[in-house]
C-alpha cells in the first residue's frame, strides 16, 4: 500500500541495483536500497531493502525493514520488519518483531518475531493442518460394514480355528474355491481382524 | 549534464552512503555515489559521482570520473577524468579525455591494437 509510494519515492534518489547488475560481497549503507538484479553475500542496512520482482538476493540481510517480492535466499534480520508480498518467495530464516506474509507469499524456513515462541510455532506449522486432517480421514474406509451380522456370527462360532484358517488361506488363497460361499465370509472375518 | 542525470535515475545507482566491498557486474549503467571496494566490470557505461569512491579494477565501455578511484581502469570506448577528479592506476582505452583542474596518477595506455 503504502510500500508502493515509498518504493517509488525511494528508487528517485537512492540506492537501485539494476535487473542486469550482479554484485557479490558485502552491501552497506544508510539509505534505502532497491535491488532489481543479484546480490550475493552480505547485505547490511539502516534503512528498508525493496527487493522487487525481478531482484534475487543469496545474502545474509540486515535491514530496518525488508520488502521482497523477489527471490530470497538466505536469512533475514529486521530490527522493525519484513514483508513477503505475494510475488515473493523465501527460502531462509526470518527474526523480526513484524513479520507479514502475505497470500500467495512463498516460504520455507523459521520465523522468529522475538518475545513470543508463539510465533516460531506458527511458521513451523503452516504447511501441517492439510496434512494431520488427511491422516484422520484415511482410516474411516478401513471397515468394511455391510456384511458385519453375519460375518460377526461365522467369526465367533469359529473364532479359535480363523486365525490358522486366514492364515492358510492367505498364504494359498487358490485353495478354497470348493467351498465359494463359505469363502466369501472368511474374507470378510480376515480384514476385520486386521 | 542534466539529461546525463535524469538518465542516472533509472539506472543502478550506489547512493552515497552505500559501501560495497566485492564484486559488481552488469549489462547497464552504473552510478557510484557512495563506495565500491573490489571490481566492477560492466558492458555499459560507469559514472563516478562527485561524492563516489572506488577502490576497484574496473572494466566498462565507458568510464566517467567525478570522484576518486584508485584502480585500473579498462574500458573499451573511453575514460573521461572531470575536474576535481582524483584518480591513481593505470588506464587503458582508446579514447582518454582529461579535463583541466583533473588530478591523476598513473600509466595511460591509448593503443588500439592492443585490445
Amino acid at each position: 500500500m503504502a510500500t508502493n509510494k515509498e518504493m517509488t519515492g525511494g528508487a528517485a534518489g537512492a540506492t537501485v541495483i539494476g535487473p542486469t547488475i550482479t554484485i557479490n560481497g558485502k552491501l552497506s549503507g544508510d539509505e534505502d536500497l532497491t535491488v532489481r538484479g543479484r546480490v550475493e553475500g552480505e547485505v547490511t542496512l539502516t534503512k528498508t531493502l525493496f527487493l522487487e520482482v525481478s531482484g534475487v538476493v543469496k545474502a545474509n540481510v540486515s535491514v530496518k525493514n525488508a520488502v521482497i517480492s523477489g527471490v530470497v535466499v538466505g536469512n533475514v534480520r529486521a530490527t522493525e520488519s519484513v514483508e513477503l508480498t505475494k510475488e515473493g518467495r523465501m527460502v531462509g530464516d526470518i527474526a523480526a518483531p513484524r513479520v507479514i506474509l502475505v497470500d500467495g507469499a512463498s516460504f520455507r524456513g523459521r520465523i522468529e518475531m522475538g518475545d513470543a515462541s508463539v510465533s516460531r510455532a506458527a511458521g513451523d506449522r503452516v504447511g501441517r493442518p492439510a496434512r494431520v486432517s488427511a491422516r484422520p480421514s484415511a482410516p474411516p474406509p478401513r471397515p468394511p460394514p455391510p456384511p458385519r451380522a453375519e460375518a460377526r456370527g461365522m467369526a465367533n462360532s469359529k473364532s479359535t480355528v480363523t486365525p490358522i484358517l486366514s492364515k492358510m488361506e492367505s498364504k494359498s488363497p487358490p485353495v478354497p474355491p470348493a467351498l465359494a460361499g463359505a469363502g466369501k465370509r472368511k474374507v470378510v472375518v480376515r480384514k476385520r481382524e486386521r | 549534464m542534466m539529461e546525463r542525470e535524469a538518465e542516472h535515475m533509472a539506472n543502478t545507482v550506489i547512493g552515497s552512503s552505500i559501501v560495497i566491498d566485492g564484486e559488481i557486474s552488469g549489462e547497464e549503467d552504473l552510478v557510484v555515489q557512495g563506495t565500491v571496494k573490489g571490481k566492477i566490470s560492466l558492458k555499459e557505461s560507469l559514472f563516478v559521482e562527485g561524492s563516489g569512491i572506488v577502490e576497484a579494477d574496473i572494466q566498462t565501455q565507458n568510464v566517467e570520473v567525478a570522484g576518486k578511484v584508485t584502480g585500473n581502469i579498462n574500458a573499451s570506448q573511453k575514460v573521461e577524468l572531470k575536474s576535481d577528479c582524483r584518480v591513481v592506476g593505470d588506464i587503458r582505452a582508446p579514447r582518454i579525455l582529461i579535463a583541466d583542474g583533473a588530478s591523476f596518477k598513473g600509466n595511460v595506455d591509448m593503443d588500439a591494437k592492443g585490445r
